[in-house]
């Protein structure tokens, strides 16, 4: 029966990605119900598997434990393939008839130098989809640039309209945005394709650089420059016209820094925001009487609002706020957002539970389609946990010729020269 | 380049002959039509008798606030069709269910409930339309206590948790540019879309989709959320630097930076050529982050000297991620960028020459166009009249009525 939540069922991806962007595009294809196969080689393993050392990527096999891979890898498979030998290249091959889409952030050269151009994936399969993801593209001057989502971010034009705007200096988002943001277009990219298969029964490659995706929630900084020349500005937290149109500090029981951001777009919204102070004195004066007036004084203002919050808790100034449906919410840190009684009512966030770690929560569904059931199906895979159901089920591999394989060292149960956990030193880790 | 001109050899665009009816305004649903647009649907753009708001937003040419030159809006809005209907008439209902008898794909983005409580919802939209898709767009999604709060782009910073992440550490958070909690909830809607539809086409069934701007903003906190949730630690705002080699610096002629994980540092240390960093304290990965502040004071020193286009010079060489704060004046100036097609190039009978993002991938199997922005309600004739069968009396008689 359809399931309207995976709409992508039946379709089979041979993943190829690495650390972010390419496995979140991976994920969201997974969540949609495709069956992706994450390929990695005993030698060349998914970096994001090791990138957090033991104790913070429990148990003995702690390549399969750190949460940073888990997030992006749960719902998919895991087989292990060595691409760059011949007899991983050919169960690669026999591999390939049974997919619908390979999808790759590697280098921009690191397909072809495996040999697996898009006219040799073609050959196994003609109405193969590839999607390749490399940070600047596969062509041009800059195709030899590499880079992760805080360069595709500066590259991208993003990085130049952030900052506090008193020191000109332009700042970077507090995660690498450029890789969820090239991740969501990569899936989006692979079912336009599917659709065009459809109909035309052709494959397609999908050259997709993840810079340019990011430059596209710019449109308006581009428009700017085309009409005025002009660059943007560093507003902070501020606005253009709106006034209050901020983060206020709050009272916090810890490290003073707690925020609420509060916008007032309307003088309704005034009057909520008034009401809400219990009509200050100050409020009356004639120089917040209006909206262009407000933005006027928006410094004396801002100064005032704040002086209001910061006696109080951020979650009380906001639940006066929402009373009066005044645009607000608190500045939520990450051990509040996992809490945040709106996404737990909507159940945003849904428990993952994994053999080796036990029991925590992890954002479910990007959108949430009617009918549909729990996002999470399965924990990220274990390393080649999957081996045996797809070398011998899908495949047809017999016992022995997986053995050799192994033995070649072509697949593998293990990355190779990774330590268990109780054979290694402390090690610090780079978060 | 003619802005209708077809760039690769077929001509094939996947969305031609679906039929979308955008009743979105502001940025997230344009945004997810505009590619659906570009990529050959019939995207009929629904506007209020006074016009999406985001054609009042700006930027205009010489600053001169005008309808029809709204940068914003012509940026988000091309190669659709535009029609106003007041669905606060009857007939403005009626016209829209009779467009809906032909429709594949609905975007909406009213308040959580508006629609069904006119009629209008996905039930009744769907009954004559199994295959329908329709998606509803909204800061906090159709249920819980804050589905009815209103919202503006730095509320949903601070909702989705990125607000607090961004930022100098010793000052307040801090909220990128522009308007990233609408743009990134326009990428996924295309996406939830793209996917949906394709299941449609498959299993001749549609669904309804329930899409929140805080959620999938949320979902992009990286490793920090998990970190939160499976061991318990708090993540406090890095400003521009997780380490000495994951950050921006100023260089002498504007800001640049590296992003290398520890696979990147022999690469790194030939393209900068500091006989200190081929030492243990540096090379070695976890005494280098213990010795992370030596190395950054170092590297303080190293990037000053450096230009921007020097630096991606030598990361292209050496095959290091450097990059640099590229600005709108070198993004349309770039060779690579302008090589690849990425831009349209348009002149604008109204609003001059433009050059803007033209697309979101190069395909070898299909199409874009990067058309022009409808008029408001500029297709009330051609859509009312001549599709749906209206007379041209009747539209007088609509328009007199507030419908259209």
């Amino acid at each position: 029966m359809f399931d309207p939540g995976r709409p992508l069922s039946g379709v089979r991806v041979a993943d190829l990605t690495m650390i972010w962007a390419g496995p979140y595009a991976a994920k969201i294809l997974a969540d949609q119900g495709a069956e992706v196969i994450k390929i990695e080689s005993p030698r060349a393993w998914d970096n994001i598997r090791t990138l957090i050392p033991p104790p913070v990527a429990p148990g003995e096999h702690w390549w399969n434990t750190n949460f940073y891979f888990h997030e992006y890898s749960r719902n998919k498979k895991s087989l292990t393939l060595d691409l760059a030998s011949d007899e991983g290249k050919a169960v690669f091959a026999r591999l390939l008839n049974h997919c619908d889409v390979v999808i790759e952030n590697y280098r921009t050269d690191v397909m072809d130098n495996l040999g697996l151009t898009y006219d040799w994936l073609r050959e196994q399969q003609p109405d193969i989809i590839v999607v390749g993801m490399a940070g600047f593209g596969k062509t041009g001057p800059e195709r030899d640039a590499v880079g992760y989502g805080p360069i595709i971010e500066m590259m991208s034009g993003m990085t130049s309209t952030s900052g506090y705007g008193d020191d000109g200096v332009p700042y970077k988002s507090g995660i690498s945005y450029g890789d969820p943001i090239a991740g969501i277009a990569a899936a989006a990219a692979v079912a336009t394709a599917l659709i065009q298969r459809q109909r035309t029964g052709e494959g397609q490659f999908i050259d997709l650089a993840q810079r340019e995706v990011m430059s596209t929630l710019l449109g308006e900084f581009y428009m700017d420059w085309s009409m005025n020349q002009r660059l943007p500005e560093h507003m902070g937290t501020g606005h253009d016209w709106m006034a209050p149109h901020n983060v206020y500090p709050c009272a916090g029981n810890d490290d003073g820094d707690d925020w609420i951001a509060i916008c007032v777009r309307t003088d309704a919204e005034w009057e909520g925001l008034k009401r809400a102070m219990g009509a200050p004195e100050w409020s009356r004066r004639a120089e917040f009487s209006d909206q262009i007036l407000r933005w006027e004084h928006r410094e004396e203002l801002d100064q005032l609002v704040g002086e209001w919050t910061a006696a109080r808790a951020k979650t009380d100034v906001f639940a006066v706020l929402h009373a009066e449906s005044v645009p607000s919410s608190p500045v939520w840190k990450m051990l509040e957002v996992i809490r945040d009684p709106h996404l737990k009512a909507r159940g945003f966030y849904e428990p993952l539970r994994h053999p080796e770690v036990g029991i925590w929560s992890v954002h479910g569904w990007l959108w949430r389609t009617d009918g549909a059931g729990p996002c999470i199906v399965a924990p990220a895979p274990e390393f080649g946990q999957h081996n045996a159901e797809i070398l011998g089920g899908l495949l047809g591999l017999t016992e022995t010729e997986q053995s050799e394989l192994e033995a070649a060292g072509v697949t593998a149960a293990r990355p190779e020269g990774v330590p268990l956990a109780s054979e290694m030193p402390p090690t610090p880790s780079m978060l | 380049m003619s802005e209708h001109e077809q760039r690769s050899a077929n001509g094939a665009r996947p969305y031609e002959g679906v039929r979308v009816l955008e009743l979105a305004e502001g940025i997230s649903g344009p945004y997810a039509g505009r590619w659906l647009a570009s990529l050959g649907a019939d995207v009929v753009k629904i506007e209020r008798t006074t016009g999406d708001p985001s054609r009042a937003f700006g930027p205009w040419p010489d600053d001169l606030p005008h309808d029809e030159t709204s940068g914003l809006f012509l940026y988000l809005n091309g190669d659709k069709r535009s029609i106003t209907l007041n669905l606060e008439t009857s007939d403005g209902r009626e016209i829209l269910r009779e467009l809906a008898e032909s429709a594949d794909i609905v975007i909406e983005s009213f308040e959580p409930g508006y629609l069904a409580e006119h009629g209008l919802g996905h039930d009744e939209l769907s009954k004559e339309r199994p295959a329908l898709v329709m998606i509803s767009i909204t800061p906090f999604g159709q249920s819980g206590p804050n589905a009815n709060l209103p919202a503006t782009e730095l509320t949903l910073y601070a909702a989705s948790g990125q607000l607090w992440l961004t930022g100098h550490p010793a000052r307040s958070p801090l909220k990128n540019g522009g308007s990233q909690p609408s743009y990134q909830a326009g990428l996924n809607a295309f996406a939830a879309l793209s996917g949906a539809y394709y299941g449609a086409v498959m299993h001749g069934q549609g669904s309804y989709i329930d899409l929140s701007m805080q959620e999938t903003y949320a979902a992009m906190a990286e490793a920090f959320h998990n970190r939160a949730s499976q061991l318990g630690i708090e993540t406090q705002r890095g400003g521009n630097f997780l380490n000495a080699l994951w950050g921006i610096y100023e260089l002498s002629d504007g800001y640049g930076g590296i992003c290398a994980l520890p696979r990147n540092y022999p690469g790194f240390a030939a393209a900068v050529g500091l006989p200190e960093l081929q030492e243990e304290r540096f090379s070695d990965p976890g005494q280098r982050l213990i010795n992370n502040d030596e190395l950054m004071a170092m590297l303080y020193g190293w990037f000053s000297g450096q230009t921007r286009e020097g630096l991606m010079e030598l990361g292209i060489e050496h095959r290091v991620p450097f990059g640099f704060v590229a600005t709108f004046e070198d993004l349309t100036g770039s060779e690579h960028l302008k090589g690849r097609d990425f831009f349209a190039e348009r002149d604008d009978e109204r609003a001059g020459s433009l050059t803007y993002p033209g697309r979101l991938w190069l395909s070898s199997g299909h199409d874009w166009k990067m058309g022009r922005a409808p008029n408001l309600g500029e297709h009330n004739m051609e859509i009312i009249h001549g599709e749906l069968g209206y007379e041209r009396e009747d539209l007088v008689r609509l328009r007199e009525l507030d419908a259209i």
